[in-house]
């Protein structure tokens, strides 16, 4: 059994996450201006707006958006909007569904009259433009099998002029073609991303392309917290900010080697 | 023969979308409209390509007995999905979302998960102030992660201050430029794919 | 505890013992991942775009226009055989050209003009107080342009410009890297999060 100093390495992050999970304790996070920002603008659409919600992530980045998807919804049923859900990635599709119906239990909404899944449709550039023309023909029957025209909520959607903003739920790039493409029909778009996404789409909030935007676990804390509820975001946040020093830590200790080793003459 | 035609269909259908995104007129968002379907439903149709290639590609290795018994359970998940789908369906609580939620994505977000194991080993090994410009992207890095830290410190809000602004302005404007640059790459590139002189996409002579 | 989970977590668990050293189970599970994977998008992609978007509406309800893309898609699949693979090079030229077209107006006017238009900042603020950050973003969009242009030799005040262009891209990069640990980060405390509280049941 050979151990290498990067098993050392593994072995001090997974302890450290796991003891500090394992304290169970939430961490007061201060509230970003980007997060307020989300929060200003969904708060201040009227009651009964239809928003579409984008299911744009696979199911690896599952443990991140999850917390991020969850604070978008509850939002979103807490102002009573009308949520049209959909997916531009086939791994999105059962995850958005089953998010969308398990939230929407929560809130004591029903499917057709306050909200409804549309499924997935591939070539993503193709469906955001086509939905610009009419959502009836991109999608002519619901995820579950129904007819357009018989979801009652959906009797006076026919494109992106009845609908207030899309939200899109993404690991990716795909926000970027909702901007874009989805921009040319003047549709507002919010972004709900990985962190590691947010720098991304910065061009995209300074141009005000994007209308605002949440990156994170740390993103979704923060809305929890401007939700008044505790989530899986709120729950990370002790082992995150842990995680966040440990890599600091191993920075230092490196560059401490390296400038060790330049003085003794070597060049490593 | 074999390479004029798809060109002039390249080129056409190049020019039909062009022009729409000038148009307001019915019959011009009719058809943008129906050739949006009609690219959404090709595309379907080339991930079943994608899907046969697989299986084809594990074929061959199993009978030349390469990985063997990791390529059968490999083939053996990928067939077992549609099977459940056409016995069952693919509704809530059907086998087939069993296995996506209980199969796929748990093991999908593991993997994903290894690269912060990944990500902290090599913090600890490359990520070395060897230049000025290396110390530059060191200090931006450790000042945005120590800002999202929530340290109960006396400077934390001053941080958190500076990381936005980094966040906001240098960074923003580095990201912004490269922005710029692949859209003119890609504007040049889409009309030489129109013209006919960008021509890779249609593969090797045969 | 529910089987479900008990899958899910030695799954999870399997995954993780890459970490010390790649082993037959973590190759069998990797497999296992890319064989559900492919026959989930083909699923998915049937029974969402293929059966919804073609077949229904062409069969069930004689929408005969879609014989236009079920041909096209049909060529597609001659890449199967060397002797029909100049066919589906049709519905690729559909696809490409299509692409190309929209591409065209979006990155001139989304990407280039929309971006360039929002660099350009007032000197001043309303409050009187001078633009800092507006002189740093035009400063370091030129510069950064200026590093990304090969036509010119990066020599002199052009070459010196240019290296200011590098000092915005490490501190975009630096910037990118902190927020890429913040991800990988938040994903392993998910899978944590599971392992701690739904498989072991040592928190709530």
């Amino acid at each position: 059994m050979q151990i290498l100093p990067r098993h050392y390495v593994f072995l001090g992050l997974f302890l450290l996450i796991g003891i500090t999970m394992a304290l169970d304790i939430s961490v007061d996070v201060k509230v970003s201006p980007y997060t307020k920002k989300m929060h200003a603008y969904i708060d201040s659409l009227p009651e009964g707006s239809t928003l579409i919600i984008s299911f744009d992530h696979e199911a690896s980045s599952l443990p991140e958006i999850r917390p991020i998807a969850l604070a978008m919804l509850r939002h979103s049923f807490q102002k009573n909007f009308k949520l049209i859900g959909v997916s531009l990635y086939p791994e999105g599709t059962l995850i958005g569904y089953r998010l969308m119906k398990n939230i929407a239990k929560e809130y004591d909404k029903t499917y057709g009259d306050d909200f409804v899944y549309l499924g997935f449709r591939p070539q993503y550039i193709a469906a955001i433009l086509a939905m610009g023309e009419s959502i009836e023909s991109t999608y002519p029957q619901d995820y579950l099998g129904n007819d357009y025209n018989s979801i009652p909520m959906l009797s006076n959607i026919q494109n992106y002029d009845d609908i207030e903003a899309v939200i899109s739920i993404a690991d990716g790039s795909l926000t970027t073609h909702w901007i874009e493409y989805g921009g040319q029909f003047n549709i507002k778009i919010l972004g709900a991303v990985t962190a590691a996404m947010v720098t991304t789409y910065d061009p995209y909030l300074s141009s005000n392309q994007m209308t605002a935007m949440i990156g994170g676990l740390r993103g979704a804390a923060e809305y929890e917290k401007l939700l008044g509820m505790k989530g899986g975001g709120s729950r990370g946040m002790l082992a995150q900010s842990a995680a966040h020093l440990y890599i600091i830590f191993l920075v230092i200790l490196g560059n401490i080697f390296y400038f060790r080793s330049r003085k003794k003459g070597g060049k490593s | 023969m074999n390479r004029q035609i798809p060109l002039i269909v390249c080129f056409s259908f190049g020019l039909v979308m062009f022009l729409q995104y000038f148009s307001n007129h019915t019959i011009s968002r009719s058809v943008n409209l129906a050739i949006l379907d009609y690219w959404q439903i090709i595309f379907a149709f080339t991930l079943i390509i994608g899907v046969v290639s697989f299986i084809k590609v594990n074929l061959t290795k199993i009978s030349r007995r390469i990985d063997r018994p990791y390529l059968i359970v490999g083939l053996l998940g990928m067939i077992s999905m549609p099977f459940m789908a056409l016995i069952w369906g693919i509704k809530a609580d059907s086998p087939f979302m069993w296995m996506f939620e209980n199969v796929q994505a748990p093991m999908a977000s593991t993997v994903f998960a290894l690269l912060a194991f990944f990500v902290a080993s090599a913090s600890f090994r490359g990520f070395r102030a060897r230049s000025l410009q290396a110390s530059i992207l060191l200090g931006a890095a450790l000042i945005i992660l120590l800002s999202r830290s929530n340290l109960p410190l006396p400077y934390t809000e001053h941080l958190s201050e500076l990381a936005d602004w980094i966040r906001n302005y240098p960074s923003m404007t580095a990201r912004r430029a490269i922005l710029i640059g692949i859209g003119l790459g890609s504007l040049t590139t889409s009309l030489r794919v129109i013209l006919g002189i960008e021509r890779t996409w249609l593969g090797g002579e045969r | 505890m529910d089987i479900s989970t008990i899958i899910a977590g030695l799954l999870t668990l399997i995954i993780f013992t890459f970490l010390y050293k790649d082993n037959p189970f973590y190759k069998m599970a990797e497999s296992l991942l890319i064989g559900v994977s492919i026959g989930y998008v083909l699923v998915i992609t049937w029974t969402n775009t293929l059966m919804d978007m073609l077949f229904e509406p062409l069969f069930q309800n004689a929408e005969l226009t879609l014989l236009i893309p079920l041909l096209l898609g049909l060529l597609m699949l001659g890449r199967f055989s060397n002797k029909t693979v100049a066919l589906s090079r049709i519905p690729i030229a559909v696809m490409i050209g299509s692409g190309a077209g929209i591409a065209i107006p979006t990155m001139l006017y989304n990407r280039t003009i929309k971006q360039l238009s929002a660099s350009v900042m007032p000197l001043f603020l309303p409050d009187g107080s001078f633009n800092f950050s507006g002189i740093v973003v035009i400063v370091g969009l030129l510069s950064t342009l200026a590093y990304f242009y090969f036509s010119r030799e990066h020599k002199g005040k052009f070459g010196s410009f240019a290296k200011l262009g590098t000092f915005f891209l490490m501190i975009f990069f630096g910037t990118t890297f902190g927020y890429t640990v913040m991800s990988r980060m938040s994903t392993f405390i998910g899978r944590m999060e599971f392992l701690l509280s739904d498989f072991l049941k040592i928190t709530q």
